[in-house]
């Protein structure tokens, strides 16, 4: 038996699933500023019986999304970019809302050292730099972000300069790695280690918060607990301290998966329908569409994935028939879902063209998705196609990391299924490819 | 002689992004390098081809290399700077004016913070006036400029000359100091009197951009169709609205073959567009009838906000718009179609001469 919990701002869903059968579903109001509190509530709002044979606990908290919304809760970050003279052009927090850097920025820094697409091309790292880095936000920075030229082809100089802060600033400083956020594209990925690293205070605080609360839920002894994320797959709560970020988007992520899943259909387009807004999105495979690079949160370029969202006003129906037009990925005809607390009010008329499904428990998608998502894994990697070089080798290991990611997510290891994504060839640099795999499974069981 | 100041930046940046023909490299990091370079050294001088005396000394300057590394390894600025003194001192003679070869993407936005860090006035135009892969796809070669001596310069201060017999063996050697040097390097080559300008370059690109990239923006301000606004700056014609059903990338013959089919939707309903790209788009074929073809320009638009579409972004589900718009006609002469028609490109079809609707 698995419980999925979605928080949202209005209401806390609830669903428990059997196979992948919805045994009981439950909505109860969410109370304002304390997520696990209206988890809690949703889930004490489930029969005993049933809750107490509940191995695990999936649960979208949505609670990254509103702090960097409201601004609220974040960390004073030092931010450290290791590029030295190289790198230096763009300074870090380039382009951040003003409010937003002040509410983060502890302090920032460019080091000399970074690497290259290829080891030859590194630059030793300034220890003394970062040294005196630490130093001097020792107190003041509640956590730092490291950002290294090229770490997604080696991390070496992100750890190595991590250890340089905690010996400078305490063992137990939070150190985040963009090696952990991957791609290439600098500023975007340390906009992402800076948003990870000041949410990871507030994140910390709220996974311990839920991992005392579960005991007392009356839940099977020792049941795991996942978070959802915004590619709709589910992480553990130590993935989730080390990389918040992934769950910004991760409510509508879920509630898109939880459509498909409630209809029965694995491409689609999802409409979400609330009380003032509807956000309409696309299920491709069975997992949300994504949205193309280019992404920003709070208005700071950032290489996250999100899904592909359009939100119009609830009652605008010509508008989402527009929205769910421009979401049809293909000309043919695509069953539109409908799900959300409104569905019932949109009239099946306004929604011409479209085979239209309103599935039972649709209310509670985004809590069914969270209960019936598996853990993921997502890993790429550049290559150079030479003569003599086997792409299959380098293939089997770009799989194998992304296992391992999934791995480290929280998956069972011996369940973990990959799948190899196609090749992209790099612009520009004859015979570089970019190669990329997904993995999925279920949680690790006790 | 006019100046571009921060407030041009975004037009240009959104403009040299068209014409890049999905290709070119996000002009996004060059913007910024320019911003910072004119916000240290001030404002640049653009001067048309008229106002540049005849024996001036006119060098092209360039990124080369592939636009990922760029965007890891962000250049610190004087990138270009550094290959510009390499060629003065390999020529003996100190550059008058500095020239974008290639307008189409980030390589017209280096030249401008090259210009503001030189001090130097920086010409209206290009050798392309759009973006094309190789060091030998350039105008000034069809009247017999040479574009070596070449000098090329890395971030860490090396530096190269490269002298060679022929155009096309200058990029060979280029690309292969390129991957050696961590595969994103600055350029400056076909050095150029003034008196050559006219019958070498494309004139007032720079300018094209500009209104380009102000016309998409406008269009969007006032809620009007981005995509008409952008073909109507490039007299353009209309090739396809629709939706990008499927896209492949192969490597076949070493070329990186990719492949979109897009569907049409609206008036174009019914019609199907099959693209052929590589590091730009090079193809289009329409219901089974090639509709336009490189030099020519094919650019894939967002349908909704008249953001360029690069072949690195295609994905399912895209709502796009092709158009196609003229090259200079100069691509069209047999040699200009040797260096960069679609059999250079490995595609077994004959060079489409552009119609008009």
């Amino acid at each position: 038996m698995i419980l999925g919990v979605d928080v949202g701002p209005t209401n806390t869903d609830a669903v428990l699933l059997d196979g992948d059968r919805a045994v009981r579903a439950v909505k109860v109001p969410s109370l304002a500023g304390d997520a696990v509190g209206s988890l809690a509530a949703a889930v004490r709002a489930l029969p005993a019986g049933p809750r107490g044979r509940a191995t695990q606990l999936a649960v979208g908290l949505r609670v990254a999304a509103r702090a960097v919304r409201e601004r609220d809760g974040l960390a004073r970050v030092g931010v450290l970019r290791v590029g030295g003279a190289a790198a230096d052009a763009v300074r870090p927090l380039f382009g951040w809302p003003g409010a937003l850097r002040d509410a983060v920025c502890a302090g920032t820094a460019n080091v000399r050292g970074g690497g290259g697409l290829a080891p030859r091309d590194t630059t030793p790292l300034d220890r003394d730099a970062v040294a005196r880095f630490g130093a001097s936000l020792a107190g003041r920075a509640e956590a730092f972000a490291v950002t290294a030229v090229f770490s997604p082809v080696d991390g070496g100089q992100e750890r190595e300069a991590a250890e340089i802060l905690r010996a400078e600033t305490g063992p137990d400083t939070t150190v985040l790695l963009s090696s952990d956020v991957g791609t290439l594209d600098l500023l975007a990925r340390e906009n992402a280690t800076v948003l990870d690293a000041a949410l990871s205070v507030l994140v910390a605080r709220v996974a311990d918060e839920l991992t005392a609360t579960l005991p007392r839920l009356g839940l099977a002894p020792g049941a795991a607990v996942l978070v959802t994320r915004s590619d709709g797959t589910l992480m553990s709560l130590e993935y989730l301290r080390r990389q918040p970020g992934l769950s910004l988007g991760s409510g509508p992520a879920c509630t898109i998966r939880g459509a498909g899943l409630l209809a029965g259909l694995r491409d689609a387009v999802v409409a979400d329908i609330g009380e003032r807004r509807a956000r309409v999105g696309a299920l491709t495979g069975g997992y949300p569409q994504e949205a193309g690079p280019g992404e920003r949160i709070g208005g700071v370029p950032v290489s996250l994935r999100f899904p592909d969202l359009i939100t119009v006003r609830a009652d605008a129906h010509r508008e989402l028939a527009e929205a769910a037009d421009r979401m049809r990925p293909a000309a043919g005809l695509l069953p539109l879902i409908l799900v959300g607390g409104g569905a019932g009010g949109v009239p099946g008329g306004a929604l011409t063209g479209f085979d239209v499904v309103r599935p039972e428990h649709g209310g509670v998608a985004g809590a069914f998705g969270a209960a019936a998502s598996p853990v993921g894994g997502q890993y790429d990697r550049i290559v150079h196609r030479g003569p003599g070089r086997r792409l299959d080798a380098v293939r089997d290991e770009v799989r194998d990391l992304a296992r391992a990611g999934a791995v480290r997510a929280g998956a069972d290891p011996r369940r973990v299924r990959t799948h190899a994504e196609p090749d992209l060839p790099v612009p520009y640099l004859p015979g570089a490819v970019l190669l990329r795999a997904r993995a999925v499974g279920p949680p690790l069981p006790l | 002689m006019r100046e571009i100041n921060l407030d041009n930046l975004d037009d240009i940046a959104r403009g040299a992004g068209i014409l890049g023909t999905g290709g070119g490299g996000d002009p996004y990091i060059g913007k910024l390098l320019a911003r910072e370079a004119i916000r240290k050294y001030g404002p640049v001088r653009l001067v048309a081809f008229d106002e540049v005396p005849a024996d001036a000394t006119v060098v092209p300057v360039s990124g080369m290399g592939a636009p990922t590394v760029l965007l890891e390894r962000v250049p610190a600025g004087g990138e270009e700077v550094a290959a510009l003194r390499a060629l003065e001192k390999h020529i003996g003679r100190a550059a008058t004016h500095i020239a974008p070869i290639e307008v189409g993407g980030v390589n017209s936005m280096l030249p401008i913070a090259c210009a503001a860090e030189a001090g130097l006035p920086l010409v209206d135009g290009d050798a392309m006036g759009r973006a094309f892969p190789e060091a030998q796809m350039v105008l000034p070669g069809l009247i017999g400029v040479a574009n070596t001596p070449m000098a090329l310069a890395d971030d860490k201060g090396n530096s190269i000359i490269v002298d060679a017999v022929s155009n096309h063996a200058a990029e060979r050697i280029a690309r292969a100091v390129c991957v050696e040097l961590g595969c994103q390097i600055s350029s400056a080559d076909t050095v150029m009197r003034g008196d050559q300008l006219t019958d070498g370059l494309v004139p007032a690109t720079l300018t094209l951009a500009e209104r380009l990239g102000a016309a998409v923006r406008e269009a969007r301000a006032s809620h009007t169709d981005p995509v008409r606004a952008a073909r109507a700056m490039l007299s353009g014609t209309h090739l396809l609205t629709g939706k990008v059903v499927d896209v492949s990338r192969r490597t076949q013959g070493g070329f990186a073959r990719g492949g979109a089919r897009i569907e049409g939707i609206g008036e174009d309903a019914g019609r199907v567009l099959e693209l052929g790209f590589q590091n730009e788009h090079l193809l289009a074929t329409r219901d089974g009838e090639t509709v336009a073809t490189t030099p020519d320009l094919i650019c894939v638009l967002d349908t909704d906000t008249g953001d360029p579409v690069t072949t690195e972004g295609l994905r399912y589900g895209l709502r796009v718009s092709v158009l196609a718009a003229p090259c200079d006609p100069r691509w069209t002469t047999p040699g200009g179609l040797a260096l960069a028609g679609p059999r250079y490109f490995g595609y077994d079809v004959d060079y489409l001469p552009f119609r008009q609707d």
